[in-house]
C-alpha cells in the first residue's frame, strides 16, 4: 500500500525523517518495499501482510507507528452540526453477510471537481481523481480504511437500501459498464425494487454518481469477508473495497467514516445531511484472552519484563486485566487477528525486536538421523551418471499432451491418461507429465540450435500417473538421452552412441552392486519412438527395469532433431532400492593362477554376443572363469552375411594349478560346441 | 706366469676405455671372457701348472675374471643406457594434443545447492522427508491454517487439478504429513519442488524449496535465530550478517523473515538489493500451535519452529546468476560451468 508521510503526520507528530521511519516500520513487520519523493511528500510502498488489514489506511499505519514509538495517536474530530430529516430505510436479509450497515443522505450537494490538495494526495496514493463525491469516498478508503459508495439518490426507487443475495438475478452492470454473471447467493446491495450495488465489490451504473447529482446517499458497511472474497474471485474482480472487506475493516469504525465523509462532502460542496440510520443487530463482542506472562518468556526465549508486556499492548489498544493466574488481554476492535496467546507472544516480540532476541541452540535428545533411502539412491545415481560424462537437467513438470502423438504411442498407453491443471499458463503446459522423454529432446533441440555438440543429459525426477485414489502416483524416474557427434573429436569413435549410454548405465549398476543385469530384445520394441533394430529392456533380475534404443527417426523428425540419439529409461527408480544386495560378502582370492585361450569365430548376422556367451557359459566345467569379448569384425576375407568375434577365455581351478592339455582340451569342447549349436566357423 | 695374468688386466682394462661402442664392449666379452677368450684359455692350462703353484695361481685368476666382468658390465651399462637415451630422444609426440576425450559430466546448480543445505541440516541431526508434489488442499493450505475463502491463499498462486487437489505450493506440504506418521522430537528437512502459477522475469513456475522444523517441548524463538544463523554462516560465510524482522504466514505464530547482508555489495547498497543492503533469503517462525491441532499434537505441550527457503534464490545468490530462468533452460554452456 502507497502512504503518505505528510498524511501520516496529520497523525502522529514523528519527527524521524522518512529513511528512518521506514526503517523502523520494517523491522515492526511493515516491509516499505520503496520509498517515492513526490515534490515536498515522501510515499512509502509498504508491503501490507494479509493479517493486518487495520494498516490498510493512513491512520491505521500511523496507529501502528504510534504505538512502536510509544507517542499519542490525533484524531480530526468529526461532528455534524445540524441534521435535517430522517436517514433511509435498511433492510439486511443476511445479517451473517451484512452485521452492520450505516447510511445517511446529503442533499443539496454540489458536483465538480475535487480541489487540488484532494486530487493530489489521492493520485499521490494511487488513486485517480475523478469528481469531488468520488473522490470523498476514496478519500476515506485511504484515509480510515472504511470503503465507502456514494448512490445518486434521485436514481433510487425510494429512500431505501435492501440487502439481499442476487437470487434470480443472473447479471448486474457495474459502474465500470461491465455486464457481470452473479450467482445466487452473490450479495448484493437493492433499493425499493431493484439491484444497485455489488456488496463490498462495486457500485451499479444504474445509481452512479454523475455530474448532474444533486442528492447522494452514503453507504458506509461491514461485508463478511468470505462473501465479498467468494463475490470477487467469481467475478475475477478485485477492488480497492473488495481488498479491504474480504481481508476484514474494524466494525466499531463504520459510522465514523460515514460522519467523516458527510463532514467532508457539505465542507467541499455545501448540502443537508440527515440523521444516520445505522442497522447493527449484533455489536461488536471484544474476546478476552487469558495468557502468561512466563509462557511469553519461554517461548521467545528471553526473560521479558511483565511492565514491558503490559505497556506494549496498551499501547497497541489493548485492554489489560490482571487475572488470578496470568493476564487477561482485550484486543481492540480493529485487530481481528489476534486470537490466541501466541498471537499476543508475536505482538510483544514485534516491538520488543527480533533483533534483541538472543541466539540459542535447541537442546534436544539425540536421535539417529536416518537416510533417506530414495533420495540417497538419487544422488547416487546422479553421481554415476555425473562421473560417465552426462550432465543433470532439471524440466518443468508440465507436459504439452500434443507431445504423446509426437512419441507414436499407442492408443492404450498408460502414459495417455493425463492429470490436468485447471489454471495452465500456457496450454503447453497444461498436463503432468507422464514421461521425462520429451523434454530432454526439448533438451536436445535447443542446445542443438544453439550449435552445441555431443549432448548427454540425463534426469531423474517424478512423473504423474493418475489413480483411482485422489492423488496420482508419483513415480521417479531416471531418463538419459545422448546425441553423438562422431567428429567432434579428434579421438573419433565409430560405435553408436547406443554403446556410450549402455556403459553409463553398465557403470551405475556396478557401482549399485547389481549383478542379475542384462539387455534383451523382445518382439516388440520397447518404445514405439525407438529404432526397431536398435532398441531392448534392461533387465534386473528378470524383470523389465527400463529400456535403451536409437530414436525412431521418424520421431527424430517430428521433435526437430537429427543425428545419433541414443534414449534411455529406468521405469521407477524405488523398485530398484529393494534390489541392491544389503550386504557385500567377500570372496577369498584365488590361490592358483589362471589360463587364457583366445578364441576367434565366424558367426551370421544375427548371431548375438549374447548368445555366443550362453553357449560358453553353459558347459558343464566350473573352470570357466571369465568370457571376454575383444573385437568385433566385418569385411573382408569374413563373407558379407557374417560377423567375426574374437573372445578372451580365462580358465581357472579353485583347487589346482590347470595344465595346458586340459585347457586345450576344455577349449576345443567349447568350440565344438560353438560349432554345434551356432553353425560357427573357426577363424584362423 | 702371474705377470702374464697382470698384463691381460692392463690390456683389458685399456681396450675398455678405447672402446666407443656397445659392440666394443661386447667384443671384448667375447675376447676375454668368451667360450675361447683369453681367461677361459688361461683355465684351461690350469692343469698344466705345477701343483704347488696352482692355488695361487688359480685364485688370480678367479680374481681377475671377476674383474674384468665387472668392469666389462659397468661399461656395458654406461652404453646401454646411453643408447636407449639417444633412441628415446627420436621418439618424440607432440604433448599439446589434447587428451584423449574423457567425457565430464555437471550437476545441476539447484541440485549442488539441495546437497550443501541437505548435508548441513543431516549434520544438525535432521532427517530426510518427502511428500506428494501433487497435494491435497489440506496439507498445502487447510491444515496450515489458510482457511478457505481467506485472502492468505492469495499471498501463493496455486495451480489447480481440482477443487482439492494442487500443485503444492510450498514444501511446507510435508509438516502435518509428517507429524501424522511421528511424534516429538522432530527434527525434519523436506526438500523438493513447488509450483506456483506466475511466469515473468523474475519468476518461474516451477522451482524448488526446502521446508524444515522442529518440534520438542522446549523449542524457543531464540533456538530458530540459532539454528538459523549457523545455517547461513556455513552457506555464505561467516561474516554475513543475518537480520531477523517481523511477518506474516498463517502457520506460524510469531513469525519472520530473514535477511542476510548483500552478497554483492557487502550492505553498502545496489541494485541487487534494491539499495537497501539487506536481501530476503528464508521465511520462517514458531508453528502455529492451529497446526498441532490439525496434526493431532497437544498444543500446549509443544513448541517448534519452521523454516523455508527457495533454492533457485540461494543458487544465484552463491553464484551471482542474474536471471531464474536460466535453471529450467537447461542450455549446455550454463549446466557445465557447475
Ligand atoms: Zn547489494
Amino acid at each position: 500500500m502507497k502512504a503518505s508521510y505528510n498524511w501520516i503526520k496529520e497523525f502522529v507528530d514523528i519527527s524521524m525523517p522518512p529513511k528512518e521511519l521506514a526503517h523502523t516500520l520494517t523491522m515492526a513487520g511493515f516491509e516499505v518495499e520503496a520509498i517515492e519523493q513526490v515534490d515536498d511528500d515522501t510515499i512509502f510502498d509498504i508491503g501490507i501482510t494479509p493479517n493486518r488489514p487495520d494498516c490498510l489506511s493512513i491512520r491505521g499505519i500511523a496507529r501502528e507507528i504510534s504505538a512502536i514509538i510509544g507517542l499519542p495517536i490525533k484524531d480530526n474530530p468529526v461532528k455534524i452540526d445540524k441534521e435535517e430529516g430522517e436517514g433511509p430505510d435498511i433492510d439486511i436479509d443476511n445479517p451473517d453477510l451484512c452485521p452492520r450497515y450505516c447510511s445517511r443522505i446529503v442533499s443539496g450537494i454540489k458536483t465538480g471537481p475535487s480541489p487540488e490538495w484532494l486530487s493530489k494526495r489521492l493520485e499521490s496514493c494511487g488513486i485517480r481523481s475523478t469528481s469531488n463525491i468520488v473522490d470523498i469516498t476514496n478519500y476515506i478508503l485511504l484515509e480510515l480504511g472504511q470503503p465507502m459508495h456514494a448512490f445518486d439518490l434521485d436514481t433510487l426507487s425510494g429512500k431505501k437500501i435492501v440487502v439481499r443475495k442476487a437470487g434470480e438475478v443472473k447479471s448486474f452492470t457495474t459502474l465500470d459498464n461491465e455486464k457481470r454473471p452473479l450467482s445466487k447467493d452473490t450479495l448484493l446491495i437493492w433499493d425499493g425494487e431493484k439491484p444497485v450495488a455489488i456488496a463490498g465489490v462495486m457500485g451499479g451504473q444504474n445509481t452512479e454518481v454523475s455530474e448532474g447529482t444533486v442528492n447522494v446517499l452514503l453507504e458506509s458497511a461491514y461485508f463478511n469477508p468470505a462473501s465479498v472474497r467468494r463475490t470477487s474471485k467469481l467475478l475475477n474482480l478485485s477492488t480497492e473495497s473488495s481488498y479491504r472487506f474480504e481481508r476484514g475493516i474494524d466494525l466499531e469504525a463504520v459510522s465514523f467514516a460515514l460522519d467523516r465523509a458527510a463532514q467532508m462532502i457539505t465542507e467541499n460542496t455545501g448540502g443537508q445531511v440527515t440523521a444516520i440510520s445505522d442497522k447493527y443487530p449484533d455489536t461488536f463482542k471484544p474476546q478476552k484472552i487469558s495468557f502468561s506472562a512466563d509462557k511469553v518468556s519461554s517461548v521467545i526465549g528471553v526473560d521479558i519484563e511483565k511492565s514491558f508486556i503490559e505497556k506494549t499492548l496498551v499501547n497497541l489498544g489493548f485492554k489489560i486485566e490482571l487475572a488470578e493466574e496470568g493476564m487477561v488481554a482485550t484486543p481492540p476492535s480493529f485487530r481481528n487477528d489476534v486470537e490466541k496467546d501466541v498471537d499476543i507472544i508475536e505482538e510483544v516480540a514485534r516491538l520488543y525486536g527480533y533483533d534483541k532476541i538472543p541466539s540459542t541452540l535447541p537442546v534436544m535428545q539425540m536421535s539417529p538421523a536416518s537416510e533417506h533411502r530414495t533420495q540417497e539412491l538419487v544422488k547416487a545415481l546422479k553421481s554415476s551418471m555425473v562421473n560417465s560424462g552426462f550432465s543433470e537437467v532439471i524440466n518443468y513438470s508440465f507436459m504439452n499432451p500434443d507431445v504423446l502423438d509426437k512419441l507414436n504411442l499407442s492408443s492404450d498407453d498408460k502414459r495417455r491418461n493425463l492429470i490436468y491443471i485447471k489454471n495452465p499458463l500456457r496450454n503447453e503446459d497444461s498436463a503432468m507429465r507422464t514421461s521425462l522423454i520429451p523434454a530432454l529432446f526439448n533438451n536436445i533441440s535447443l542446445n542443438l540450435n544453439r550449435g552445441e555438440k555431443m549432448l548427454r543429459f540425463f534426469e531423474i525426477s517424478r512423473v504423474f500417473l493418475p489413480t483411482d485414489r485422489k492423488l496420482p502416483d508419483e513415480i521417479v524416474q531416471m531418463a538419459a538421452v545422448f546425441h553423438k557427434k562422431k567428429a567432434s573429436s579428434i579421438w573419433q569413435s565409430k560405435h553408436d552412441g547406443f554403446y556410450d549410454l549402455k556403459g553409463a548405465l553398465e557403470n551405475i549398476f556396478a557401482e549399485l552392486k547389481l549383478s542379475n543385469v542384462s539387455f534383451i530384445k523382445d518382439s516388440n520394441a520397447a518404445e514405439t519412438y525407438l529404432h526397431p533394430g536398435k532398441a531392448g529392456y534392461i533387465m534386473i533380475d528378470n524383470n523389465k527395469a527400463g529400456y535403451i534404443g536409437a530414436l525412431h527417426p521418424g520421431v527424430a523428425e517430428a521433435f526437430d532433431i537429427k543425428g545419433d540419439i541414443t534414449v534411455a529409461e529406468i521405469y521407477n527408480i524405488d523398485t530398484i532400492i529393494n534390489m541392491i544386495p544389503s550386504k557385500i560378502t567377500y570372496a577369498s582370492l584365488p590361490k592358483y593362477p589362471y589360463v587364457e585361450r583366445d578364441a576367434a569365430i565366424v558367426v551370421n548376422d544375427d548371431v548375438t554376443v549374447s548368445d555366443v556367451m550362453k553357449v560358453i557359459h553353459g558347459m558343464e566345467s566350473d573352470l570357466i572363469e571369465t568370457v571376454n569379448l575383444f573385437d568385433i569384425y566385418k569385411g573382408k576375407p569374413v563373407p558379407e552375411d557374417k560377423k567375426s568375434l574374437a573372445f578372451s577365455i580365462r580358465y581357472r581351478s579353485a583347487e589346482r594349478t590347470l595344465t595346458d592339455s586340459e585347457v586345450d582340451q576344455l577349449n576345443s569342447e567349447i568350440i565344438k560346441r560353438l560349432q554345434d549349436n551356432l553353425n560357427v566357423e573357426l577363424r584362423s | 706366469m702371474l705377470n702374464d695374468l697382470h698384463s691381460i688386466k692392463k690390456s683389458v682394462r685399456e681396450e675398455a676405455e678405447r672402446a666407443g661402442s656397445l659392440q666394443d664392449i661386447q667384443n671384448l666379452k667375447v675376447k676375454y671372457l668368451g667360450k675361447k677368450g683369453v681367461l677361459t684359455n688361461k683355465l684351461k692350462f690350469l692343469g698344466s701348472i705345477p701343483k704347488e703353484q696352482r692355488p695361487e695361481y688359480g685364485s688370480s685368476l678367479n680374481e681377475i675374471k671377476k674383474y674384468i666382468e665387472a668392469l666389462l658390465n659397468k661399461q656395458e651399462d654406461i652404453f646401454k643406457s646411453s643408447e636407449l637415451n639417444k633412441s628415446l630422444q627420436t621418439q618424440q609426440i607432440d604433448i599439446t594434443i589434447p587428451g584423449y576425450y574423457i567425457p565430464l559430466g555437471h550437476l545441476h546448480p539447484i541440485t549442488l545447492v539441495l546437497n550443501e543445505i541437505v548435508s548441513i541440516f543431516i549434520s544438525l541431526g535432521f532427517t530426510v522427508e518427502e511428500g506428494p508434489e501433487v497435494e491435497l488442499d489440506f496439507y498445502n493450505f487447510e491444515a496450515l491454517n489458510f482457511p478457505k475463502d481467506h485472502p492468505a491463499r492469495d499471498m501463493q498462486d496455486t495451480f489447480f487439478i481440482s477443487d482439492n487437489v494442487v500443485l503444492r505450493t510450498h514444501t511446507s506440504s510435508v509438516q502435518v504429513r509428517t507429524m501424522e506418521k511421528n511424534t516429538p522430537p522432530l527434527r525434519v528437512i523436506a526438500p523438493g519442488k513447488v509450483y506456483r502459477c506466475d511466469a515473468d522475469v523474475s519468476h518461474i513456475p516451477m522451482f524448488h524449496q526446502l521446508e524444515g522444523f522442529m518440534v520438542d517441548k522446549h523449542i524457543r524463538m531464540s533456538d530458530l535465530k540459532g539454528v538459523l544463523e549457523l545455517f547461513i554462516h556455513r552457506v555464505f560465510g561467516r561474516n554475513t550478517s543475518v537480520r531477523f524482522r517481523p511477518s506474516f504466514f498463517p502457520f506460524t505464530e510469531p513469525s519472520a523473515e530473514i535477511d542476510i547482508s548483500c552478497v554483492i555489495c557487502k550492505g553498502s547498497g545496489c541494485n541487487v538489493c534494491k539499495g537497501t543492503g539487506w536481501l530476503e533469503i528464508l521465511g520462517a517462525g514458531m508453528i502455529n500451535p492451529r497446526v498441532y491441532e490439525k496434526a493431532g499434537y497437544d498444543p500446549d505441550l509443544y513448541t517448534g519452529f519452521a523454516f523455508g527457503m527457495g533454492i533457485e534464490r540461494v543458487a544465484m545468490l552463491k553464484f551471482s546468476i542474474d536471471d531464474i530462468r536460466l535453471f529450467p533452460e537447461n542450455d549446455k554452456r550454463f549446466l557445465e560451468q557447475f
